[in-house]
């Protein structure tokens, strides 16, 4: 049965009609064409797929989309633009932390989430925070990096 | 060597960063129409299996199925393959591996494709099938290809010769020898874009168009031209941005725009056909699993006199990029061309036998056998060391090839190639303290370190080499290149850009590079075996070079200078040593397009023409060979068979850095695969169906699996290359696995010659030692 669900997507309030065993991630990509969001296992073990769920990092791959009603989503197309990169995207750019860009979006996405909530993460706490997502291209050296000058740039800002 | 480089060896940011991080660079399937039919495939539920009958009735009766396919009703020849064409878009007679596609179904929705798949019956007579190529290339063991095109005998597709030497009046003279068998695990290349096609038939020409995430834009149409019965001008196969490929998407892209191709000619409509993760695992191609016995002989000072090398390499189902005997050089050949690692070895002899079985087939993937056989090789340098008493490195420097040495396969070291291992090995060396001892404590986890060394040549000669590229400057000053090569993640695109920049004399941000289509650019090879930058490069470079000289020819005349006396920097063009004398390229470009001087260029380069004798293996294949260096310190846990590895340096020598931020890039990419390559990562085949075919169960490293990278670069300079530059793709990953085997060996005392090492190998190991009251 389908069934219209409202929430919050990257700041707007938006509605659309959903089925019951329909998944975030197909919404996000066929309904709402927000591309950035990857589909790369179904199976919520590679992190590709990852939205912030009233700012939690969950994996959209795993979550049906009536699960979202009323919540607030933020893809990777409302976290910055060309006229306003955020600090994270920035540091991965800048770092060289971006490789095949297939598990990017998802990376700076719980990046956010972590650094959202803490300000200055130890090493180990970012590692932690990224050993949900999955990238075979950069062995995350330069991906570390990224979040360790994203958080520092931050704090700058705060 | 020219030096005082604009753009060529600055860290620039990569062209396509931004667009990537803000989430708007679009792969494949983000260009994914609501007017697709999808289309699926039914592939086979026994690996190894006659076909009785195959029933489709139900499936087509199906309200929004618009085609049900089976072998009967294809366009042209059920066969494709980069060597040989023996693998079927759809099985007819016999399933050889459970990725055999039986029926191909095409439907409105992908709710109504999956339902008619389950409404499509198949009568299958089960076989016995093999998992292990020992046993399938036994006499008694069943073809798995009844009539098999190239095959030598049986399941034995070929077997690949070297020969130098007297290698039995060595073994008869030697001191010592050293004698083991090894074992590498087939491997996934666990690329995160799944694999995908969009095929959209032509009305106008006759012809289809192709869009699939790939390595060969030009290898794919010549492979399935047959397959669609449409001459190769008419269809046109491109991609975007690739979700990474390390060698498979050359393969899987054949795999899924055959069967998209097919489906849209049938139902002459566009076709999305996309692979989940689980189809990905259980279907695409795989790193050929090995089986080495590996005999060395050596003086008891220490130096290597023989190897002699017998490999098996399960092969899979289908020949892929296994090799035959013509064209020969692709992975079994590797694999008997590397059995003698980095090292003068007088004499040498080497079999490599490639054996179908009824896994994925074995296909290219990072390191094209080398990294099997430089485990093998690595893993008895230090079991010589170990029996001579002898320093790892102190033997290695002892032994390895320097200017004017010979290889086992009969090429001559040359130092203007870059010749860069024995400064590798010294700088890891003093990095990594290698003279210092580990303090052990006293509980249960035993700490070790290890070293490996590589050589990897540039390129793949005998298969095809050489490119060509489009070079265009444009009236405001502004340069347009187009080269086939696939941006796959290693920076390809930003590379190029920087060659032409500096070659041209033009602003980093005045150059843009289109890729992988064929439909604008022509034929530059796969981008695969480490030779877009290098090869691809070259081309480039000589595009930009003819079109340098028309502009200053046209600009000596507005100078009255001679064009030698001439130099373009910056996008200005200026008389040398007058920097006040300057005029905008774009002034003398315009100048050149109204006095007929041509602005498009054909830059094209080839190396020089190799070598090779099929019967012993000899010649010269390479024109440059990449070296590198890789050590570790690792920590194994002997109560749990826990193994971290705390430690990595790899040094490599490419060279000339065209961007040392991008090639650190391959280098830490690398040693992390390598890394998985040695402790996680292996497929878990049982009589052919594959028990771990996902990311739940098929482990590759987390951030939390590996210790940070680090990264030496060194650049002996390649005379033939852009700036110098050799391969880098591939080679990161080669000396990975065998350093951190040599690393677990010297923590426990223990040899072991299986990969991954696994808790359960390492503890088993360890509970062995234990109950022999063996080991130091």
């Amino acid at each position: 049965m389908a069934k219209k669900i409202q929430f919050i997507l990257n700041g707007n309030t938006v509605e659309v009609m959903v089925g019951e065993t329909e998944l975030l991630v197909d919404v996000l990509r066929d309904k709402f064409r927000l591309t950035g969001t990857k589909k790369a296992c179904g199976t919520g073990d590679c992190g590709a797929c990852t939205v912030l769920l009233n700012k939690e990092a969950v994996r959209s791959c795993i979550i049906l989309a009536p699960m979202v009603d009323g919540k607030e989503v933020l893809t990777i197309e409302g976290l910055g633009d060309e006229k306003n990169v955020h600090p994270i995207q920035q540091a991965f750019v800048d770092a060289g932390a971006v490789q095949c860009g297939y598990c990017t979006p998802a990376m700076i996405l719980t990046a956010k989430a972590v650094l959202d909530i803490n300000h200055d993460p130890s090493d180990e706490e970012i590692k932690t925070a990224l050993s949900g997502n999955l990238c075979r291209c950069t062995g995350y050296s330069k991906i570390f990096q990224a979040v360790k000058n994203a958080a520092k740039a931050m704090n700058l800002k705060r | 060597m020219k030096s005082g480089y604009q753009i060529v060896g600055k860290r620039v940011n990569r062209v396509d960063a931004l667009a990537k991080a803000l989430g708007k660079a679009k792969f494949t399937s983000d260009f994914k129409r609501q007017d697709m039919l999808i289309g699926k495939a039914l592939f086979a539920k026994f690996p190894h299996a006659i076909i009785k009958g195959v029933d489709t009735a139900k499936a087509e009766q199906l309200e929004g199925v618009q085609a049900v396919l089976t072998a009967k009703d294809l366009p042209g020849r059920n066969g494709y393959g980069i060597l040989v064409p023996d693998k079927p878009v759809i099985a007819e007679k016999k399933t050889k591996y459970e990725g055999d596609a039986v029926a191909l179904v095409a439907a409105v929705s992908e709710e109504i494709a999956k339902k008619a798949l389950g409404l499509i019956e198949v009568e299958y007579e089960v076989l016995p099938a093999y998992d292990d190529p020992r046993q399938a290339m036994k006499d008694d063991a069943i073809h798995i290809h009844e009539a098999h095109p190239a095959a030598d005998k049986g399941n034995i597709l070929t077997t690949v010769a070297l020969d130098s030497g007297d290698v039995e009046k060595a073994f008869r003279e030697a001191d010592i020898i050293i004698e083991n068998s090894y074992e590498t695990p087939m491997v996934d290349h666990a690329y995160m874009e799944t694999d995908v096609c969009m095929a959209e038939p032509d009305p106008l020409t006759g012809g289809l168009t192709l869009c699939s995430p790939q390595q060969a834009v030009y290898a794919t149409k010549r492979c399935l031209a047959p397959v669609f019965g449409i001459p190769q001008n008419k269809i046109r196969t491109f991609c975007p941005i690739v979700g990474g490929g390390f060698g498979g998407k050359e393969d899987s892209v054949l795999d899924v725009s055959a069967m998209a191709g097919v489906l849209a000619l049938k139902t002459k409509r566009p076709v999305y056909f996309e692979l989940d993760r689980e189809e990905v695992f259980r279907t695409t191609g795989k790193r050929h699993a090995t089986y080495i016995k590996h005999r060395m002989a050596a003086t008891k000072d220490g130096k290597i006199t023989a190897v002699d090398v017998e490999t098996i390499l399960d092969k899979g189902a289908y020949t892929s990029m296994g090799g035959l005997n013509n064209p020969l050089m692709a992975v079994t050949q590797r694999t008997a061309m590397y059995a003698g690692g980095t090292y003068f070895i007088p004499n040498a002899r080497a079999r490599s036998h490639s054996v179908f079985t009824n896994h994925p087939y074995s296909c290219a993937f990072r390191g094209f056998g080398a990294p099997q056989a430089m485990f093998a090789v690595e893993c008895q340098i230090d079991e010589l060391a170990k029996a001579l008493n002898m320093d790892p490195i102190e033997l290695r420097l002892k032994n390895i090839l320097r200017h004017g040495d010979r290889t086992i396969f009969g090429q001559v070291m040359k130092e203007n190639r870059g010749l860069g291992l024995e400064e590798c090995i010294t700088k890891v060396k003093g990095r990594m303290d290698w003279d210092k001892s580990l303090d052990q404590g006293n509980g249960p986890v035993k700490k070790g370190k290890g070293i490996a060394v590589f050589m990897y040549g540039t390129g793949i000669p005998l298969l095809f080499e050489g490119a060509s590229c489009y070079v265009n400057l444009e009236l405001d000053g502004s340069v347009s290149v187009a080269v086939a090569a696939t941006e796959m993640g290693q920076g390809i695109v930003t590379a190029l850009t920087q060659t032409a920049a500096e070659a041209l004399g033009v602003r980093y941000e005045d150059v843009n590079v289109t890729y992988s289509d064929t439909a604008t650019a022509p034929d530059c090879g796969p981008t695969v075996g480490s030779r877009a930058a290098v090869v691809v490069g070259n081309a480039v470079l000589d595009g930009c070079n003819k079109l340098r000289e028309r502009m200053l020819s046209v600009a000596s005349k507005e100078f009255k200078k001679d064009p030698r006396d001439m130099d373009i920097k910056q996008g200005e063009v200026f008389i040398v040593g007058k920097p006040e004398t300057t005029m905008p390229l774009a002034a003398i470009v315009s100048k050149a397009f109204i006095t007929q001087v041509p602005l498009a260029a054909v830059g094209t380069w080839y190396p020089p023409q190799p070598s090779f004798r099929a019967e012993d293996g000899q010649g010269e294949p390479m024109h440059a060979y990449t070296f590198g260096v890789q050590a570790v310190e690792v920590e194994v846990d002997t109560e749990t068979g826990e193994l971290s590895v705390t430690r990595s340096v790899l040094a490599c020598d490419v060279g000339k850095a065209i961007n040392p931020s991008l090639v650190e890039g391959q280098m830490e990419g690398g040693a992390a695969m390598g890394i998985g390559w040695a402790i996680l990562e292996e497929g878990f085949m049982n009589k052919g169906v594959m028990e771990n075919a996902s990311f739940h169960n098929f482990l590759i490293p987390t951030i939390k699996d590996l210790p940070e990278l680090e990264s030496i670069i060194v650049e002996h300079p390649n005379d033939l290359g852009p700036y110098g530059a050799k391969g880098i793709g591939e080679p990161p990953l080669i000396a990975t696995a065998p350093a951190i085997r040599n690393a677990v060996c010297n923590a426990l005392g223990i040899s072991i010659n299986t990969i991954p090492l696994t808790a359960v190998r390492i503890l088993a190991a360890v509970k062995n030692q234990q109950a022999v009251g063996g080991g130091n």
